[in-house]
């Protein structure tokens, strides 16, 4: 079937929610259009027709087919691309993903519809044949999304690669800068002698500012001393943070460990 | 059906796994001392003389504590009276942490104030109060908006509204023991004398003053009290009488007396009556300060060689050696919590006033020196009261904070002031 | 029966008499010299070249007699020891380094360490009386060694 190993490797919140949601909607889809069990598979069913069918309109397949033509497009794309610059086509490639999860959404729908229409028959040859030609397609289809799910991570690999000496230390740097704003703003001279701690959650904007009042997660038990700590923290407005958008969303929510006194050697 | 949605689950806890991300933490180590940013802005409708202005005084008060520095408000335009009219980004500009603002209405027979205590960060109100006293009140109202704002922000109550007891020494061979505002303002003299006066202490139920006097020429004790200005002689036995020491109770009184031997100390009744022998020792013992819970007495002894503090339980009489550091150390006294000693410490040869965390023994140097003397504790702890002589060319007094990082002096005029004493809470 | 009760109120008798609690008043050291000058050779102690020295001096937070000072000492032990009717006071005093208790305490060992020096002469315990002034009459302005004479012990007699 599909591999599992796949979905154990993620690179960014975009290509994870991505792959959630792609394999969700294909369960969904599996749990919807195909029956796992046969239902009476020791009788069979027999229909009384009065005249022979008319050919019914098999729309369902038009949406794979589809899918399939999509994908196979961008999946030229991105082949040919990746020798270039992988940063910037980095966006592009997510910037499709999201088009691709607007269709799947949209999919999703006209499967509800054929599962009604599906309901209908009941002529159980035909819907055998149905439902094996759907599995072909099905197997297909995941065959293809398997690649592409391989052509994307290559291209989000290449993107990590490029930035790979340069992202985590970049992060440390700003934390260590932040850390050291605050701290020396810390007015410990309400906080007692004895090694207490406290925690605050903040929330960043892109300008270095709170989006809102800290939250305090973790009292010092002294309420004077967690308010000149908060204090200290709307002291060391704006915090300096990262101008590179994918930095700094990992640095927009925080959480701030405080020892005021230090801690004990 | 059920092969599905075992199928389903290990999908959806796999993708989350892949989903599950910490949010970034950074721990912050240490901290430093520091003051509080608080604009205490005038009050509006308080024509006073800038001294005495409401502002002013509660700006003192708040400096003096070593917790608050206040911002620079003069010459600015459009004072705000209400929390409503501030401007807070103004106030952050002028990095501004807290604001205090205010109205007076004052008539002839009363004055009325109302004032407000702002977080200027969270742009909201902290506390809100209307005080209403008669005219002559208005020093005290001040100190009690200090006291409030004090307890806002620290989580323990002021003590700006409390009294202090001095000695005065003039040129002419005069001494006066006089009862002062904390901050000098009010002084009047409760006794006037030829003769020196030494240690004097305010009971803790706020009734009484004890004090040592030379007026039978050799010291002995009297204790007085303070709203009739009656005073009893408590100790005049043979010898020396000195050192008197309130039990926490008011009603008892360790001292120290010599009968034609060294410095010993006893325990009897505040009126002088039944008086024990503490303790017998073929050395100095003297300085007696109870602890706040009654159990044990603290003194000065120099059984260890030079001049140490120790600290004998009143139960067992089992006696503890307190100081280790230096080789002088005397004059113990005790906050209301019992956790921490002052006392004055000889380093580099000068005598400073220290402070010692009774339970680390970490002793802290409140002082510089060169000859300090005399401390005694705010009654909430914070501060600590003291002399301090200059070279002996003149002597004041002043208070330092516990952190040793604010001295402030208290005027009382350009005499020899010495040997503080502070009241209670309640007087 | 009666010889118990009488041997019970002999033993209280005895402990009251044992008792610690101190006798209430105490006479000023400057008590009148009651019963005339007799016997006390005023003369002696106004012109021996020892008697006329008053004041023992110590060093910086010490209380032992000096040897240079033991003559002195000695002399007017002499001559307490040989007039019964003799009162001296010896005031102890300490320079206004540290406190005012412990500088009493420090004046008043002094005057005792003089006394006992005085005890080994034969000086009876009747005729003297310690007391401290601590650093009350102390020179408030000395600098270094303009301080070394607050610390003494001054001698003086009742009868002058």
């Amino acid at each position: 079937m599909f591999r599992i190993a796949d979905l154990e490797s993620s690179i960014d919140t975009q290509s994870n929610l991505f792959t959630l949601i792609i394999h969700l909607s294909l369960i969904l889809f599996m749990a919807f259009t195909i029956q796992w069990k046969p239902k009476n598979p020791y009788f069979a069913e027999v229909e009384l027709w009065e005249a022979i069918p008319t050919k019914t309109a098999e729309n369902q397949m038009t949406p794979i087919k589809e899918l399939d033509v999509e994908k196979q497009v961008t999946k030229k794309e991105i082949v040919k691309e990746i020798p270039k610059q992988a940063d910037v086509d980095a966006e592009i490639i997510l910037k499709k993903k999201k088009e691709k999860i607007k269709k799947l959404q949209e999919e999703l729908l006209k499967q509800e519809q054929i599962k009604q229409l599906q309901e209908r028959l009941l002529n159980e040859e035909k819907s055998k044949r149905i439902e094996k030609e759907k599995l072909e397609k099905l197997q297909e289809m995941l065959r293809s999304e398997e690649v592409n799910q391989k052509s994307d991570r290559i291209a989000i690999q290449a993107d990590k690669d490029v930035e790979a000496g340069v992202n985590s230390g970049e992060l440390d740097k700003y934390k260590a800068l932040i850390q050291q704003k605050i701290q020396q703003n810390v007015n410990n001279n309400l906080c007692g002698t004895d090694y207490i701690s406290l925690d605050f959650e903040i929330k960043l904007l892109p300008s270095g500012e709170l989006l809102s009042d800290p939250v305090l997660k973790k009292s010092s038990k002294n309420p004077s001393c967690d308010e000149a700590v908060e204090r200290a923290i709307f002291i060391s407005e704006p915090l300096p943070v990262p101008t590179d958008p994918k930095l700094f969303a990992k640095l927009k929510q925080l959480r701030l460990k405080f020892y005021p006194n230090g801690q004990p050697e | 059906m059920t092969q599905l949605i075992k199928t389903l689950i290990f999908i959806i806890l796999i993708s989350l796994h892949s989903l599950a991300k910490a949010i970034e933490v950074i721990d912050i180590l240490g901290g430093k001392a520091g003051e509080i940013a608080i604009a205490v802005l005038p009050f509006e409708g308080d024509g006073s003389e800038k001294d005495i202005k409401f502002n002013e005084i509660v700006k003192a008060d708040l400096e003096r504590s070593g917790f608050f520095r206040a911002i620079k408000t003069d010459g600015i335009n459009n004072i705000p009276k209400d929390i409503k009219d501030i401007d807070y980004s103004y106030w952050t500009a002028l990095k501004a942490e807290l604001a205090i603002v205010g109205k007076v209405e004052k008539n002839d027979t009363q004055v009325k104030v109302t004032w407000d205590l702002v977080d200027i960060f969270k742009q909201k109100l902290i506390t809100t109060m209307e005080y209403v006293g008669n005219p002559s009140q208005g020093r005290l109202i001040g100190h009690r908006i200090s006291n409030l704002v004090y307890e806002k922000v620290t989580g323990t109550p002021g003590v700006f509204h409390t009294k202090i007891g001095y000695v005065k020494k003039f040129d002419d061979k005069k001494y006066t023991l006089n009862i002062s505002d904390l901050d000098g303002f009010n002084a009047k003299a409760v006794v006037t004398s030829t003769q020196p006066i030494i240690s004097t202490r305010w009971s803790p139920d706020g009734k009484k003053i004890a004090y040592v006097s030379f007026e039978k020429k050799k010291p002995v004790i009297f204790v007085q009290d303070l709203s009739t200005g009656e005073r009893k002689l408590v100790a005049n036995f043979k010898g020396n009488n000195s050192a008197p020491a309130w039990s926490p109770d008011s009603k008892q009184l360790a001292l120290v007396l010599t009968y034609n031997e060294f410095s010993q100390i006893y325990v009897m009744n505040a009126d002088g009556s039944d008086i024990k022998r503490l303790m017998r020792s073929r050395y100095i013992d003297t300085e007696p300060a109870w602890a706040p819970d009654g159990q044990s007495i603290y003194f000065t002894s120099d059984r260890g060689g030079g001049p140490q503090i120790y600290n004998i339980n009143l139960d067992d009489k089992e006696i503890k050696r307190i100081t280790f550091e230096g080789k002088y150390n005397v004059s113990p006294r005790l906050t209301p919590d019992g956790k921490f000693m002052t006392f004055i410490t000889q380093e580099g040869g000068k005598l400073k006033v220290a402070a010692q965390n009774l339970k680390s023994n970490q002793v802290l140097k409140l002082t510089k020196g060169p000859n300090d003397e005399s401390p005694v504790f705010a009654p909430n702890g914070h501060m600590v009261l003291f002399t301090l002589k200059n070279s002996g060319n003149t002597s004041k007094i002043g208070t330092v904070s516990l952190n040793g990082f604010k001295f402030v002096p208290i005027e009382v005029g350009a005499n020899l002031i010495q040997e503080p004493t502070w009241s209670p809470f309640d007087f | 029966m009666k010889k118990k009760i009488l041997l019970t109120a002999l033993v209280a008798l005895l402990f009251a008499g044992c008792s610690s609690t101190p006798i209430n008043d105490a006479p000023a050291p400057s008590a009148a010299a009651g019963s005339g000058n007799e016997g006390l050779d005023l003369d002696l102690l106004r012109s021996d070249s020892l008697l006329t020295q008053r004041s023992i001096y110590f060093d910086f937070n010490k209380y032992e007699v000096k040897a240079e000072y033991q003559d002195i000492v000695n002399a007017h032990a002499k001559y307490i020891a040989d007039h019964p009717n003799a009162k001296a006071t010896l005031k102890g005093h300490a320079d206004y380094h540290g406190s005012h208790e412990y500088n009493l305490a420090l004046g008043q060992k002094r005057s005792v360490s003089v006394k006992d020096v005085m005890n080994l002469k034969g000086a009876s315990d009747s005729q003297i009386e310690t007391v401290s002034f601590g650093e009350e009459e102390a020179n408030q302005n000395c600098q270094g060694s303009q301080c070394d004479k607050d610390r003494r012990v001054d001698i003086s007699y009742d009868v002058e």
